[in-house]
């Protein structure tokens, strides 16, 4: 019995597809030939259901698209409103919600690193991603109440405000992580094993990653520099001194690399915003019933999985008559099947790790 | 008036089989808490705790889930196939334990009492063998499911564990070139001989042995093919309750198996360390068998301990391992080591 | 020389030892999970439990059936009804239904109260789980449950 061009199925119930995604997979032996992404299980019917809420009640709804990093979901969504509105947000309000998007993207990175060494058999770097991530879910649920579903910002600002032993807590958190990270590095990032796994697999070049649309990290790690935080910066990101990491290699351990530099570099905001935080108020005046005036807009952000957007379309009244959201996750599979060209069956479940999907995104 | 002869010539070997079967049951029940336990406790959380004391009772009750399940066998399914794989199994891995020694002889009063059912001059090449004979029942198994993803895994599977069989032979083949004899007995009682075990004098034939033994027993990093999230569960995908059980036994068994033969080939099987150092003469109180025990577990230990830690390989950098480099190295070895004893 | 380094390097496994002295490091260190329901992690200050009305000092129901909750609400868990007490000439609720399954635990409610201190609140009650969907359906008198009396409820004992 040969398995030439045989079609396998990696259904939606998967150890590994990170959620309910179903892979339709022809091989040749082992040689991946084609390999075709079916989404569409964990619909929920999100953008019809907010035509018929307000403003305001659509910003817990957000939580539940990616549903690892909550807080960028709102921020793309409370962004694209107050942008429709022409809102200005007060600066300590922005410095907030730029805190709180970060420790988001540490949380999604830890999480995501935790996946990605668990799928290629390193057991404990799961645990261990986890156990980190969970310091900021923490200081999330300090702040918010919300762990998962944080709903931790609001149209015109932030609920509430930084006290001291928050901050003091947020510090510390940040101080204790360089030495998580390098454990976590130490199991994976020289070893011989993950290596092999991850070089020189996945590849993508930066004029294909651009033709199929990939961003975030995927992007970054075939040589493109776009960060929108950087190129279009959003909520007082230009104040801030960061490096966006770029590397050249395209391929899965380069991704990986990324990610984690990212981390670090996240870090490094938070502290700036920290330092700097302007005194002032944390929201800003929006009435009680919400009516915006005709118009769209459509505003992205730079969530940790990529370009995070909500397109939204106003007609007067107090809920959104239209309000679609592009999700990275979405977008950047379907640059899946470029990436797995002329790799093995065994690799498709790393290159789909370092891609960083969420189905909540991609099936909304 | 006992009849003497009734006692020595049925008694003590049934009880001799009873213990060979038991013997890796048992190990299998410590396995199955060590492993959960080890892993846990190494990813900074604590494993099964409440089922008995610190958890000891819960392989037992795994043990009784997997006998309540419903064993599910599909139509298409070859049905002697499917039913003769795990038997298959778990009997080549029990059978090789007869040729495997326990512990030095014992005297009870006139009579010794040997720790193990036959011995044989060629006793590391019949185990060997005999462990091979899984391979039959990892084909059988994958094939007799009439599904795609448990072929794969046996096909694989059985690849990897003949490619791991070279460097297995031709490490041991240098251990038994260095003590003159094919017999384990005879292994260890040169070890005893020589004041030095061979781990310390082959180091590489050992590390190579190892690394060998881990892919024989399709444990991690050379899991592939039972890996969760790649193939389901491999070859063994499609079996429920008890077939399930042995398969999952028996891979248990296997690697009592391989420790045994790593602890009789180079730590010197039941001896107890330090033989020469008169300070720790106390050290040999402690009967043979059990220092063999604990060696065993040093060993199972350091399974679980490498599963814990290392991401898996892939099929082909798997099996490039085997032939790129550990067979040239073995045969590096054997040469030096050849050189070795006609220099020394 | 460089070369030389990272041969011996990958034929001593340096990495993978690295690796193994990692986990050994964390097999003898402190573990971080804790024995439910032995012990249980202490919940922030705006946890979000399960939504309770609360009584004032004086034992009185602080809620004066504005419905501002019920308007705030995005998955239309509330079903409210006033009526005017006509001595104190304050609104006070005859019905308040609310379904446990709806809520998205989002806080708009909260927010929207306009009492001092608000009347509906998050608690820090977690324990949620009942064999029975019409547990989770709370009228008025259940809503200031708490504690063993709520679990007491959710086992479907309770007197309402």
């Amino acid at each position: 019995m040969s398995f030439k061009d045989i079609e396998l199925n990696m259904g939606p119930q998967h150890p590994s597809t990170h959620g309910v995604l179903r892979l339709k997979v022809s091989v040749d032996n082992e040689l991946v030939l084609k390999i075709e992404p079916v989404v569409g299980y964990l619909h929920r019917g999100m953008e019809k259901l907010w035509e018929s809420l307000t403003y305001a009640q659509v910003v817990p709804m957000t939580d539940r698209l990616d549903y690892i990093a909550a807080v960028s979901n709102n921020l793309a969504y409370v962004l694209a409103v107050e942008k429709l509105m022409g809102l200005e947000v007060p600066k300590r309000a922005q410095y907030i919600r730029v805190i709180l998007a970060e420790i988001q993207r540490l949380a999604s990175h830890l999480a995501w690193v935790g996946f990605m060494a668990n799928d290629i058999g390193a057991v404990s770097v799961l645990l261990f991603g986890f156990e980190d991530r969970e310091d900021f879910l923490d200081i999330l649920e300090t702040y918010a109440g919300g762990r998962l579903t944080v709903h931790g910002l609001r149209v015109g600002g932030v609920p509430y405000d930084l006290d001291d032993a928050l901050i003091v807590r947020i510090r510390k958190s940040l101080d204790e992580l360089p030495k998580k990270i390098k454990d976590i590095e130490t199991l994976l990032t020289k070893n011989r094993i993950w290596r092999h796994r991850t070089e020189g697999i996945g590849l993508i070049s930066a004029a294909e990653a651009i033709e199929h649309g990939l961003t975030g990290p995927a992007l970054r790690a075939s040589g493109v520099a776009w960060d929108i935080r950087k190129d279009i910066p959003y909520s007082s990101y230009e104040d801030f001194d960061f490096d966006v990491p770029v590397l050249h290699g395209g391929d899965v351990y380069d991704r990986y690399l990324v990610r984690l530099e990212e981390i670090r570099q996240s870090t490094g905001i938070i502290r700036q915003a920290l330092d700097k935080l302007p005194a002032g108020e944390i929201m800003a005046k929006v009435p009680r019933i919400l009516k915006i005036p005709a118009g769209e807009v459509f505003h992205s952000i730079e969530a940790p999985k990529g370009e995070l957007g909500f397109y939204v379309r106003s007609n007067g009244t107090d809920k959104p008559e239209r309000v679609k959201m592009k999700s990275p996750s979405f977008i950047n599979l379907q640059s899946l099947p470029l990436m797995c060209r002329g790799n093995l069956f065994s690799d498709i479940v790393g290159i789909l790790g370092s891609l960083d999907i969420v189905l909540g995104e991609i099936d909304k | 008036m006992t009849n003497t002869g009734f006692v020595f010539d049925v008694l003590i070997p049934v009880g001799k089989i009873v213990a060979v079967i038991l013997y890796p049951l048992l190990m299998t029940i410590v396995m199955i808490w060590l492993e959960r336990r080890v892993v846990a406790l190494m990813q900074k959380r604590l494993g099964p705790n409440r089922v008995g004391f610190q958890g000891i009772l819960q392989p037992f009750a795994d043990a009784f889930k997997l006998f309540l399940k419903e064993d599910i066998m599909q139509d298409q399914a070859d049905p002697l196939l499917f039913k003769v794989a795990p038997v298959m199994v778990m009997f080549s891995s029990l059978l090789a334990f007869c040729f495997v020694p326990l512990g030095e002889p014992i005297r009870i009063g006139t009579y010794r009492l040997t720790l193990w059912i036959a011995q044989s001059p060629v006793g590391l090449l019949l185990v060997l063998g005999l462990s091979s004979i899984s391979v039959f029942g990892v084909i059988f198994g994958g094939w007799a499911s009439n599904s795609k993803y448990p072929l794969m895994g046996a096909l694989r599977s059985v690849v990897q564990i003949l490619s791991y069989e070279i460097p297995i032979g031709l490490t041991a083949l240098s251990v038994v070139f260095f003590a003159r004899s094919i017999d384990l007995v005879e292994i260890v009682n040169h070890q005893s001989r020589a004041k030095i075990w061979f781990g310390f004098m082959l180091p590489v034939s050992f590390v190579v042995f190892w690394i060998s033994a881990i892919a024989e027993t399709n444990r991690a990093p050379f899991d592939l093919p039972e890996a969760e999230s790649e193939l389901v569960a491999g070859y063994h995908t499609e079996y429920s309750g008890m077939k399930f059980a042995f398969f999952y036994i028996a891979e248990y068994a296997h690697m009592v198996l391989v420790s045994s033969l790593v602890v009789l080939m180079f730590f010197g099987g039941w001896l107890a360390p330090f033989p020469n150092v008169p300070a720790l003469a106390f050290l040999k109180v402690i009967p043979g068998f059990f220092w063999y025990l604990i060696k065993i577990m040093f060993f199972l230990y350091l399974y679980v301990w490498i599963r814990a830690t290392l991401p898996r390989y892939r099929f082909d950098e798997l099996i490039r391992l085997a032939w790129k480099w550990l067979i040239p190295l073995s045969l590096v070895n054997f040469l030096v080591a050849a050189l070795l004893w006609y220099i020394l | 020389m460089k070369k030389v380094s990272r041969f011996l390097k990958t034929f001593f496994l340096v990495d993978i030892l690295r690796g193994l002295a990692v986990t050994m490091r964390f097999y003898f260190g402190r573990k971080i999970t804790i024995q439910y329901p032995e012990e249980v992690q202490p919940s922030p200050e705006r946890f979000k439990g399960i939504l309770r009305l609360y009584k004032d000092g004086n034992g009185k129901p602080l809620c004066i059936a504005c419905k501002a909750c019920q308007r705030a609400c995005g998955t239309n868990c509330f079903d409210i009804e006033g009526v005017r007490d006509p001595e104190t000439r304050t609104l006070r609720p005859v019905k308040y239904d609310w379904k446990l399954d709806r809520c998205t635990f989002c806080g708009l409610c909260v927010e929207a109260c306009p009492t001092k201190p608000k009347s509906i609140r998050f608690s820090k009650e977690f324990r949620m789980a009942t064999a029975d969907k019409s547990r989770l359906h709370f009228q008025l008198e259940d809503m200031y449950l708490a504690g063993k009396d709520l679990q007491k409820f959710f086992k479907g004992e309770s007197k309402t």
